[in-house]
């Protein structure tokens, strides 16, 4: 059953154009021309419950924005959206005690108090009962790694424990549908993978519905089933994450190690060279025959190790925006 | 616990928070003090003062410290949080939450006010001592418990009327030269330099009509007896007439400031 249903959903921002310089800031004085910008065109999607999907797109693609009219912080310009049940923008009460939204770049929580402060606030503010919120608290504060950092005010938190606490406060109230909105950006490796084990393991555990939009493909793969890739405010693709290799037409990408130096031309023959260094070669290769192909390799050249993967996640998508930008 | 009061306890341990900074803008508020008992002291041993202004040497001293005091017990910092929240997307954590805006504010604000108001009411105890004992200040129990009441009421207006102003961020680009310039306007405008009266007639009705002078000087006029109890019941009537006014153009300004709010950055 869907719990998120959006139907031709569109935005449009107004906005002044100013040229550059003096003589333009003292031109808009008096003159004033305003244009529209389409940040959302045309979207349409659905979420079944317990489902995590990855809203992927380049900067500027209309990401933030759908979330923004899905949470019910912005009204559309036209289009429907149904969230469990209710129209984001008419935000009532009871549609915001089943949602909660994090935002990579925004703080949530009081900046000069502990985060156990903002705790307690959510508490009061969803009325959650003392025994859930203690049960909630003691459970995810284990789990995100931040039991000690309760009493330090927020300011004082490094980035990373910012954003475990962020997205603690956001689950205090146990939302059934959670927007992250670049929950990683700007975190190490380890913070990072501490809280896509912690999103990956509540979902399981909650059934939380999840959008999540990232810059980080390893969110993406490790998180999602399926992705909705947005372009210049459209849909452009909506369909399980395995299938997006297939539009780079069923590729491989396989890479040699060598016991002596080789050059670009002597792999040229097998395939498209994406690299080739001394010892080391990449290699692009069609997925059929390449057992032929690499058995040829391995007669020929003077392999020492090799490994076959699919093509890189990020190279199918950037492939996808490129595409749509030359259309549009 | 009620959200509104949890707030409220968050704003008293968050202005605990900065200590300094609470020091510092009690401190500086001395020196305009200073600077107006030279003006005045200079001013009134000069000419005959007293005929233009309606006035005494005392009279006007001890206006000048009581509306030094009530312009720091009722100011407000505010404008400038909410205009960031505004331009900058701060206001979305309240959007998506089941809590109103403006009680989310007034319960901050006034929560940030307690440990200040408490200060104050130190000072305040010596200002009005020592303007007994120098000035003459002859003061009524009556009085004393008007003048908090109006101090209350008075309160609750700059809240309203900052609120108010605040919220035109949703329609002005760049509003930090236009707090700044309303801010001064309003301590003049409601009596908290001078008192408004010494300029006649004229300008003792438009004061009377405006919302402004209820913030400052009304209560100064009622600690230190101008007013009589008349005036100091229609006063309360204009004061709960205000904070009506602007709680309601509040509310009206907030629903038609979200059709225009664009969230931007993030």
């Amino acid at each position: 059953m869907a719990v998120i249903e959006v139907q031709h959903l569109k935005k449009e921002f107004s906005y002044y154009k100013k040229k550059p310089g003096l003589a333009g800031s003292l031109h808009n004085l008096f003159h004033r021309e305003t244009l529209t910008k389409e940040a959302v065109r045309d979207i349409s999607f659905s979420v079944e419950k317990g489902e995590i999907i990855g809203l992927l797109g380049p900067n500027g693609a209309g990401k933030t924005t759908t979330l923004k009219m899905l949470s019910g912080i912005l009204y559309p310009t036209s289009g429907q959206a149904v969230v469990d049940g209710f129209v984001p923008w008419e935000r009532q009460n009871a549609f915001k005690r089943r949602f909660s939204i994090v935002m990579g770049q925004k703080n949530q929580l009081w900046w000069d108090l502990p985060a156990s402060d903002s705790f307690y606030l959510n508490k009061c503010i969803f009325n959650i009962d003392d025994q859930q919120y203690i049960h909630t608290i003691e459970e995810l504060s284990e789990l995100l790694e931040v039991r000690e950092l309760m009493s330090v005010q927020v300011r004082r938190l490094s980035l990373g424990e910012r954003m475990k606490m962020e997205i603690l406060a956001a689950l205090i109230h146990r939302p059934d549908i959670l927007f992250l909105d670049e929950p990683t950006i700007g975190l190490d490796i380890v913070s990072q993978q501490k809280i896509r084990g912690f999103l990956r393991y509540y979902n399981e555990q909650q059934k939380t519905t999840i959008i999540l939009t990232s810059h980080y493909m390893r969110d993406i793969e490790e998180l999602c089933q399926r992705a909705v890739i947005i372009s210049q405010g459209q849909v452009v693709y909506d369909d399980t994450l395995s299938k997006i290799n297939q539009l780079m037409g069923d590729k491989k990408v396989l890479t040699l190690k060598f016991s002596e130096d080789i050059s670009a031309q002597q792999l040229a023959p097998f395939g498209k060279v994406r690299e080739c260094k001394c010892r080391e070669g990449i290699l692009e290769l069609p997925k059929e025959g390449i057992r032929t192909t690499m058995a040829d390799i391995l007669s020929r050249l003077p392999v020492e190790d090799f490994t076959v993967t699919e093509v890189p996640l990020e190279e199918s998508i950037a492939l996808i925006f490129r595409k749509e930008g030359a259309v549009s | 616990m009620n959200p509104y009061r949890c707030v409220f306890h968050m704003g008293i341990e968050k202005s605990l928070e900065y200590r300094v900074n609470f020091l510092l803008t009690m401190t500086s508020s001395i020196f305009p003090v200073i600077i107006q008992t030279i003006m005045w002291t200079y001013f009134y041993g000069k000419t005959d003062a007293a005929a233009s202004t309606g006035y005494t040497y005392s009279q006007i001293m001890i206006y000048t410290l009581l509306a030094t005091l009530v312009s720091q017990l009722v100011s407000t910092g505010f404008a400038w949080q909410m205009n960031d929240d505004i331009k900058r997307g701060g206001l979305n954590k309240y959007l998506v939450r089941p809590v109103h805006y403006g009680g989310y504010q007034l319960s901050s604000f006034l929560g940030e006010k307690i440990p200040q108001l408490l200060m104050l009411l130190v000072v305040s105890v010596a200002v009005i001592s020592f303007s007994a004992a120098v000035f003459g200040l002859t003061l009524s129990a009556t009085r004393i418990l008007l003048f908090i009441i109006s101090l209350l009421f008075a309160l609750a207006l700059n809240f309203f009327l900052f609120y108010t102003v605040a919220l035109t961020s949703f329609w002005l680009t760049d509003v930090d030269q236009f707090f700044g310039t309303i801010s001064i306007v309003l301590v003049v405008i409601s009596g908290g330099v001078l008192p408004l009266d010494i300029f006649g007639e004229k300008t003792v009705l438009i004061t009377k009509i405006l919302p402004f002078g209820y913030t400052t000087q009304f209560p100064v006029n009622i600690i230190n007896g101008r007013y009589d109890m008349q005036a100091v019941g229609v006063g309360f009537l204009c004061q709960l007439f205000w904070v009506a006014f602007f709680g309601i153009l509040g509310e009206v300004l907030w629903k038609k400031g979200l059709q225009r709010y664009v969230a931007v950055s993030g």
